[in-house]
Parts: C-alpha cells; sequence; structure tokens
C-alpha cells in the first residue's frame, strides 16, 4: 500500500512541475533534517478573479493517509479560514474529500485544489462546518463579502 | 447411553425452540423423554402453543442468500437481464419488487442511470461487463488527451461504448496526468492512472464505463471500501462515474481465478476474507431493507431469523417477540458437537433478542415500548432531579435550590437574602427567636411547598422500590456466570461422590439454567409494574410476580447449599420438583400477561405509544 501511495505521489509531483494552473503553487513539505515527506505537501491556493476572494492566495497543508488513493487527503486551512465550508479547525468539508461520499482514487491533486478553489466562492451551505461564517453568509450577504475581501487582502501574497 | 445423552441436548434444543416445531415434532419428543428425563420432568402441555409464544424460524447466511436468489432470479426473469444486473437494480430499490417494476416501466433509463447500472446517455448495457482487458489494447481509437471538465467521464461515452471499449489504456479521461503515449503504435504500455506504475505484466480492468485502472489498485481500493466503510457499494474509481461494480466483478477482483499462477498466499487469504465480508454486508443489506427480517445481533453470528407476525409496528403492543436464532455462544459460530457439549454458561448460551426493539436480551412479559421507556427512565438524569427535589427546598421568594446541610431552622437566602423557616417555609419575621423549633407549622404560607414536597418524595420511593428490584435480579443474572461454574463442579463432585451418573445429575444444570430464565422474566415484571396503572388487574399481576420470585429464591438457596454425599437423593428429588414450580410459574406469568396484552387487559399510568392514554391523566 505504501508502495502505492508514494509511487503515486511522485507522479503527482511530477505532472504539478510539467503543468498547473495559474497562481497554484504545491510542494512536498521538508521535514525537519531538510529531506522532502511525501505525506505531507504545502498549497496556496488563489481566490478567483471578480469574486470577492480576488487577490488572496490562502495557505493550505494537505496530509497524505498512508492508504492513499484509496483514501483521500486531508486538507487544512492554515490559519484557518472564514468560510461556511471550512471547520473552526481549518479542515475543508467538501464531497469529493469524504471517502464516503465523492472521493474517488482517480481524483488528482489538481482536481481537489481546483475543487476548493471553486468552493471558496460558491459554500455549500447544505453542509455548514463553522456557525459564525454561515449564519453570516445565510443572513446579510454585504457584510459577509465584506469580511471576504478583508480576508483576502489578510492573505495578499507577499 | 450415548442415544441418552444426545436426546437430552435434543430436548434442550426443542424446548428452546419450541415454536418453530410443528405440534407433531414435539408430540415424538414427548415420547421419547418419558423414557429419560419424564420422570424428572414432566410437562404436559408440549406441544400447545403458548400465549407468549409466536411464530419464527433461523436462516442461515446461505439461507438468507437464497432468498436473495430467489428475487434475482424473478427480475431477471420480467426484465430478460443478467443476475449481476438485476441484484444492482434490486438492492437500489431496496428489494422491493413491486416498485422496481413499476419505476422501470415507467422509466428504465432513468432508473438503471440511477441504480448506478449504466451511466448517463448510454444504452441500456448487455449483461456483459467484465471487459477483457486485453481487448481494449487493441483499441486504437485516441481521444484528445487532455480536459479540465469533470463531466468528461460521462461525455466521453458514445454507443458504441458497449460493444467495443474503445478506451486506449493510456487515455484515461478524469486523470490530468495521463502518459502522453510516447510512440504511436496501438501497443504503448498502460500505465495505471491510480498507482503510477507501468510494468508491462499490468492488465488494465474497466467497468462498463471504460474507466480503467489495474487490478491491484481495484482491489486494493474494493478492500477499503468494504472493509473499512463497510460499503456494498464500490463505484467506478474514476472522478464522478456513478457506475456500480456488479458482485461478479468485485467477486473476480478478490478471488483469483483457479487458473491463474499463485500469488502471494497471505494477501489472498485477506482477500478472501473480504469477499466473504462483502457477502455479509450483501446479506444485511437484503435483511435490513425486509421488514419481517432481523439479524441476530450477536457478535459474530451471521444468523438471520424471519418473524412476520411482528413485523409492523402496531403488533408490538400485543406480542413481545422474543426470537431466538438458533446458534449459541458468543463470537464465531458454534458446530453441533460443540451444541452438543451442552455448555453452560456463556459459551452455551442462546442467541435470544426481541425481534421488536433493539433490545439484546428477552424482555418478556413487557411490551417493547414500555421496556424502552423504563430503560430510558432508568438511564435518564430525571431521577437525579427527583433527588434535588427530595432533598432540597427552594427559597419562597426568589425559587433558588438550596440543600440545608446544618444549623438552625432560620434560613437566610444566598442569592435574595430572604430570611425564612426551613421547617415551616414562612418568613421568618413571624419566627422570632424560635430558631430549632417552629410552632407555626399550620400556617398556611408553608403547607401548599410541603405538599408538593411531600408528593416529590413519594414518587421517587416508589420508583426506587422498582428499580432496586430490578437492579437486585439484573445483578443476580450477572453473577449466573458464577453460579454456572459453581454447579457445573457441583455436578462433577456429585458424580465422584455418589453413584449418580452424567446424565443423572443433569437436574442440577437444567435448576440453574431455569433460575436464569426466571430472573429475567422477574426483573422486567418490575418494569412492567412500574408503569401498571393500579387496580385489580395490577394486583394479580402482582401476585404472580410474588408466586414466581418466591419460589426462584426458593429454588436459588437450595443450588446454593452445601452437598452432603448422603442428602443428594433428597436433594435431587427437592431441586427437581421446584425446578418445575418454578417453570410452572414463570409459564404462569408470561402466559397471563401475553393473554392480557391480546386481550388489551393491561392499563398503563403513563401514556404509551400503541395504547389508549391512562384515564385519570395527573
Amino acid at each position: 500500500m505504501a508502495g502505492i501511495c508514494r509511487m503515486r505521489l511522485t507522479e503527482e509531483r511530477k505532472q504539478w512541475r510539467k503543468d498547473h494552473p495559474f497562481g497554484f503553487y504545491a510542494k512536498p513539505a521538508k521535514a525537519t533534517d531538510g529531506s522532502m515527506n511525501l505525506m505531507e505537501w504545502e498549497v496556496g491556493i488563489p481566490g478567483k478573479a471578480n469574486t470577492p476572494w480576488e487577490g488572496g492566495l490562502f495557505k493550505l497543508f494537505m496530509t497524505f493517509p498512508e492508504d492513499y488513493p484509496s483514501k483521500p487527503p486531508k486538507c487544512k486551512f492554515n490559519p484557518a479560514l472564514f468560510h461556511p465550508n471550512v471547520y473552526p479547525s481549518g479542515t475543508v468539508c467538501l464531497s469529493i474529500l469524504d471517502e464516503e461520499k465523492s472521493w474517488k482514487p482517480a481524483i488528482t491533486i489538481k482536481q481537489v485544489l481546483l475543487g476548493i478553489q471553486d468552493l471558496l466562492d460558491d459554500p455549500n451551505v447544505n453542509d455548514p462546518a463553522q456557525s459564525e461564517a454561515y449564519t453570516m453568509f445565510k443572513n446579510d450577504k454585504v457584510a459577509y463579502e465584506k469580511r471576504i475581501r478583508q480576508q483576502a487582502r489578510e492573505n495578499f501574497p507577499k | 447411553m450415548s442415544s441418552d445423552y444426545e436426546y437430552s441436548d435434543d430436548e434442550n434444543y426443542f424446548d428452546d425452540g419450541d415454536d418453530m416445531d410443528t405440534q407433531e415434532d414435539a408430540e415424538t419428543f414427548d415420547e421419547d423423554e418419558d423414557d429419560v428425563m419424564g420422570v424428572d420432568f414432566k410437562t404436559d402441555d408440549k406441544g400447545k402453543r403458548k400465549a407468549y409464544e409466536l411464530d419464527y424460524s433461523s436462516f442461515s447466511q446461505s439461507d438468507v442468500e437464497d432468498l436473495m436468489k430467489k428475487d434475482i432470479e424473478y427480475i431477471c426473469g420480467i426484465f430478460g437481464v443478467d443476475s449481476g444486473f438485476a441484484a444492482l437494480l434490486l438492492r437500489h430499490m431496496a428489494w422491493n419488487k413491486e416498485r422496481l417494476v413499476e419505476k422501470y416501466m415507467d422509466n428504465p433509463d432513468k432508473l438503471l442511470v440511477a441504480a448506478g447500472v449504466a451511466a448517463p446517455e448510454t444504452p441500456i448495457v448487455p449483461p456483459n461487463r467484465l471487459k477483457s482487458p486485453t481487448a481494449s489494447q487493441a483499441g486504437n481509437t485516441r481521444r484528445p488527451t487532455r480536459t479540465g471538465s469533470k463531466l468528461l467521464g460521462f461525455g466521453s461515452k458514445s454507443s458504441g461504448a458497449s460493444k467495443s471499449p474503445t478506451i486506449s489504456p493510456t487515455i484515461s479521461p478524469t486523470s490530468s496526468f495521463s502518459v502522453q503515449p510516447k510512440s504511436p503504435t496501438s501497443s504503448e504500455p498502460f500505465t495505471c492512472p491510480i498507482c503510477c506504475d507501468d510494468v508491462p505484466s499490468l492488465k488494465p480492468v474497466a467497468l462498463d464505463c471504460g474507466h480503467a485502472y489495474c487490478s491491484n489498485c481495484w482491489t486494493d481500493y474494493i478492500s477499503a471500501k468494504v472493509n473499512e466503510e463497510g460499503d456494498l457499494i464500490v463505484r467506478c474509481m474514476g472522478e464522478g462515474c456513478a457506475l456500480i461494480a456488479p458482485d461478479s466483478f468485485v467477486h473476480s477482483m478478490l478471488i483469483p481465478d483457479p487458473t491463474a499462477p499463485i500469488g502471494d498466499a497471505e494477501k489472498e487469504e485477506a482477500n478472501g476474507n473480504t469477499w466473504k465480508r462483502f457477502q455479509e454486508l450483501l446479506v444485511r443489506h437484503f435483511v435490513s431493507s425486509n421488514r419481517d427480517l432481523k439479524y441476530c445481533p450477536y457478535p459474530g453470528c451471521t444468523n438471520t431469523v424471519s418473524c412476520p407476525s411482528a413485523a409492523s409496528k402496531l403488533s408490538l403492543t400485543s406480542v413481545v417477540p422474543t426470537v431466538s436464532c438458533g446458534a449459541r455462544g458468543i463470537g464465531g459460530q458454534m458446530t453441533q458437537s460443540q451444541q452438543a457439549q451442552g455448555n453452560l454458561g456463556l459459551a452455551g448460551k442462546e442467541h435470544k433478542f426481541c425481534f421488536g426493539c433493539p433490545i439484546d436480551s428477552d424482555h418478556r412479559p413487557v411490551v417493547c415500548g414500555v421496556a424502552k421507556m423504563w430503560l430510558k427512565k432508568c438511564r435518564d438524569d430525571s431521577e437525579t432531579a427527583n433527588w434535588i427535589k427530595s432533598n432540597t427546598k427552594e427559597c419562597s421568594n426568589c425559587q433558588s435550590t438550596i440543600e440545608k446541610n446544618g444549623g438552625c431552622n432560620h434560613m437566610t437566602c444566598k442569592k435574595c437574602k430572604h430570611e425564612f423557616c426551613w421547617v415551616c417555609m414562612g418568613p421568618w419575621s413571624e419566627h422570632g427567636t424560635a430558631w430549632y423549633s417552629c410552632n407555626r407549622y399550620d400556617e398556611k404560607g408553608g403547607i401548599d411547598a410541603r405538599d408538593s414536597q411531600s408528593k416529590s418524595r413519594a414518587s421517587l420511593e416508589r420508583y426506587l422500590h422498582y428499580y432496586n428490584r430490578w437492579a437486585n435480579h439484573e445483578q443476580s443474572a450477572k453473577l449466573s456466570l458464577d453460579l454456572y461454574a459453581k454447579t457445573e463442579k457441583k455436578m462433577e463432585d456429585m458424580q465422584i461422590t455418589s453413584a449418580l451418573t452424567w446424565i443423572e445429575v443433569q437436574f442440577m444444570k437444567k435448576a440453574v439454567e431455569e433460575v436464569d430464565k426466571c430472573r429475567m422474566t422477574l426483573k422486567w415484571t418490575y418494569a412492567m409494574a412500574y408503569y401498571l396503572a393500579s387496580g385489580n388487574q395490577k394486583d394479580l399481576f402482582e401476585d404472580n410476580q410474588r408466586d414466581l420470585e418466591k419460589a426462584v429464591e426458593d429454588l436459588s438457596e437450595l443450588l446454593e447449599q452445601q452437598i452432603e454425599p448422603e442428602m443428594i437423593p433428597t436433594l435431587r428429588q427437592k431441586v427437581t420438583d421446584k425446578t418445575v414450580y418454578v417453570q410452572k410459574r414463570n409459564e404462569i406469568v408470561l402466559d397471563d400477561t401475553a393473554t392480557g396484552f391480546i386481550e388489551g387487559r393491561w392499563k398503563w399510568n403513563v401514556s404509551v405509544d400503541g395504547f389508549d392514554d391512562p384515564e385519570n391523566t395527573d
């Protein structure tokens, strides 16, 4: 199993370096001794243009379980994001990241990241993960958008 | 002697499963009994079904599989499709054949897509679903390799997809890193898009959708689904592809072809277990879809019980559907020979459970609704509140709850500084210096508060009365394991110290089993009595309960006694008599309550689902 996992992640890395969507970055984390840890990736997801998310680059950690790709990776925003489908811990709640919902082994890292980018400006109100963003999104769209714009500014890439 | 031996187990078996046997069986068995044990345990009313028993039958896993096969064949016959296909359709419709036929006639295409049998916009796929992987190698049709669209998995299907698997193995529509063909030859090596392996021996395997992956990845994926998620719906691994792998496909991935070269033995065993688990899940799904069936809740047991007479919610107000799946012991299947040992204790425990509710034991005589209510009451914090009510008082000004833990009767509320008398609850200003005695007890102000106080105290005491007895029997039942062990030892001792043979000391075992059974009944009679509305019916019920309790305690005492060799014959006589008596009393309690439910004789002091509300609701 572990063999498959590493082989697949190596290939994912290769493909990502060859070609990846504009504005994104994704790289395996460095262990303390400087070696590459394939099982944990540091990722940046840009907000889409013409949305309140524009301009922000949101940092996220992907943690791959040993039985990846049978099991989905865990995706966690760091710091946690103000978004109806992001848990207070930062973990993303998305159907393609849930092995009991739509996760399929064939889904690539690129697809996951594009999926999360889509989710940013298109929250799923049927599956709220934090109350603050959810209630504001439901009750006061104007304040919600303002807050999102502010968050995008805070996450402006340096 | 050997025939006696066998027979005595039969006796137990029939005794437990009376309801499953026809009268004829019971009679033949009766004759046998007279030969051997009849002297000891004469029961004349065998064969007549008692009011507290009901018809049920037990199925093994393979029996249920046969039932499933029948349904599948039925659908195959109507729709003219292959069995894997019919199984998926039935599973999608929760095994409701009528609705399946109806829906199919209404819009077959829609149903096929929803059931994961066919991909959208694909004509009905012929039953040949497991593609020969090598055949796809030959196909040289090539489509653009890279697309961002998530829907490609569906869109890529052409109407001819079912006939010729045109997917070239290097082109995986959903994978964005599919390897570009290195050479334009038609036989470029296959790279699995999941594990990215490209060794030449790798064989692509796909469902009808054509999304090809290597068999190792399929096996891992199926194992993860089945073992870790307990899911029997294994969809294609392609993103967004909703096609479900039929059973034959799962089988072919888990169980290698007998002609295949011998692989890793450990892995094969694991896969074999996964297949077993998958079959179990299929059966469980079928059973849970069918109201007449219930899976045995005991760990490791795979039997199923069918009890149509208790399948409706309404019937649960008149019967207590205690059933037994026929197996004994905990964990793993016991063989017939192990059962024949007639083990005492846990190892020989019958798999008794209630068909109507999730209580894993026999809660006769009380019906499911009341049993559930009682368990909830015992678990809830409601009794904590009762304690607070009985041990504390409320400040007559601000209603804060106060517990008096010493000192005189002059109370000053910590919160609102209201001063009052603990005894009469009236304001302190009227008391002057009477710190330890209150002579104003009859003042109007205090009477009301005290009334509600005493009422709540009485209701707590009432509850505790029933609860303590209930808990006592539960505790005894737990200790019965010890008793079983002790009894077994005593039986051995008796065989050594007296001339009694193995078969002749069985009366002890029988007696212990009976005590255990009756304690179970007694336990639940307290739950029942707690909720019974007072009146003649309740008095009669409590009389029966008292008789049974006394008889059980007497028998228990006999069993606990030290055994003197010279006393054994008298002891044997006494125990045997008592056992028969206890058995009778137990039957009377069960029979009378069961008849009462059928006649609608029992009235509750609270409102219970399915029963009339209590007359005086206060």
